[in-house]
């Protein structure tokens, strides 16, 4: 009997032990913390000089202006210029001395409002002006793409899909390091 | 002298500067490394802190910020790198 009650209240003495640290009663406050920008693909991998390391030739040398590209040197190829932003992606094909041949737009294509700034919307838009492009004779390509959006990389990859030879991709997203002052910011 | 001229005329002259060339029909993989150089460079974040005015309280806190993360990142790695050290002369320090 003696035994029994003395076991009740070992084990009662043993529950009051927490073996976990007690849980914090004042959740933390993530509002205070600017959240990550989601980025661009491929932008957060770090190691950059192992990659570079094993493939040659993937940047423009002195010769890479006269380098052929289906007989064509690549100073002369056509340019195909991609405009990417939050709310739309405008496509435009140029000759090399950038005269415009082309244009098409995610609007154009029939996406409205905020679809037209979908990655979905800039990839059928690529594939239409690829068709299109095939048609007027441009098979090679070079692709500058400017601007920061959601069609960024699925732009490209339809401009492959639609059957467009890439050659090489470059950006030119306009970026200042001493700008003029720009709009106030958005209020959340 | 074609390059010359044009890196002459140009500071980011197109085509030569942040270009990469597609091999193997692998758009994917040069559209990831031009991603990746341009984030490695600080261009994107550039462009991202400077569509919108940033007041200078904003720039003081973020900076604040970035040098506390860094802290604790450098401390935390060197944290981790201590627990999960191999040859240990102990092996259980502790653990008897």
């Amino acid at each position: 009997m003696l035994n029994v009650i003395k076991n009740a209240v070992r084990v009662s003495a043993l529950r009051c032990i927490h073996s976990t640290a007690p849980q914090a009663t004042e959740k933390f406050d993530h509002k205070r913390i600017p959240a990550d920008d989601e980025g661009v693909q491929g932008e957060k991998i770090v190691d950059l000089d192992s990659v570079l390391k094993l493939k040659q030739n993937i940047f423009p040398t002195l010769e890479s202006d006269s380098l052929l590209f289906g007989g064509v040197p690549y100073k002369d190829l056509p340019i195909c210029n991609i405009r990417v932003t939050h709310n739309n992606t405008v496509f435009t094909v140029t000759d090399s001395a950038g005269l415009v041949k082309l244009t098409r737009s995610c609007g154009m294509e029939g996406f409205k409002n905020t679809k037209k700034g979908t990655n979905i919307a800039a990839q059928t838009t690529a594939i239409s002006i690829a068709t299109r492009a095939l048609d007027k004779g441009f098979k090679t390509v070079r692709v500058r793409v400017r601007g920061l959006g959601p069609g960024r990389l699925s732009a490209v990859k339809g401009l492959q899909m639609g059957g467009l030879d890439i050659v090489s991709i470059t950006d030119n997203t306009y970026v200042s390091w001493n700008p003029p002052r720009p709009r106030k910011a958005r209020r959340l | 002298m074609h390059l010359t001229i044009k890196l002459l005329a140009n500071r980011h002259p197109s085509f030569i500067a942040r270009t990469v060339f597609v091999k193997n029909n692998d758009v994917d993989d040069a559209c990831r490394l031009v991603n990746r150089i341009l984030g490695k460079e600080g261009i994107l974040e550039q462009y991202r802190l400077t569509r919108y005015y940033e007041k200078p309280f904003q720039t003081r806190r973020r900076v604040n910020h970035e040098k506390c993360k860094a802290i604790y990142n450098e401390d935390m790695e060197r944290k981790i790198q201590f627990v999960l050290r191999k040859n240990r002369h102990e092996p259980f320090p502790g653990c008897h």
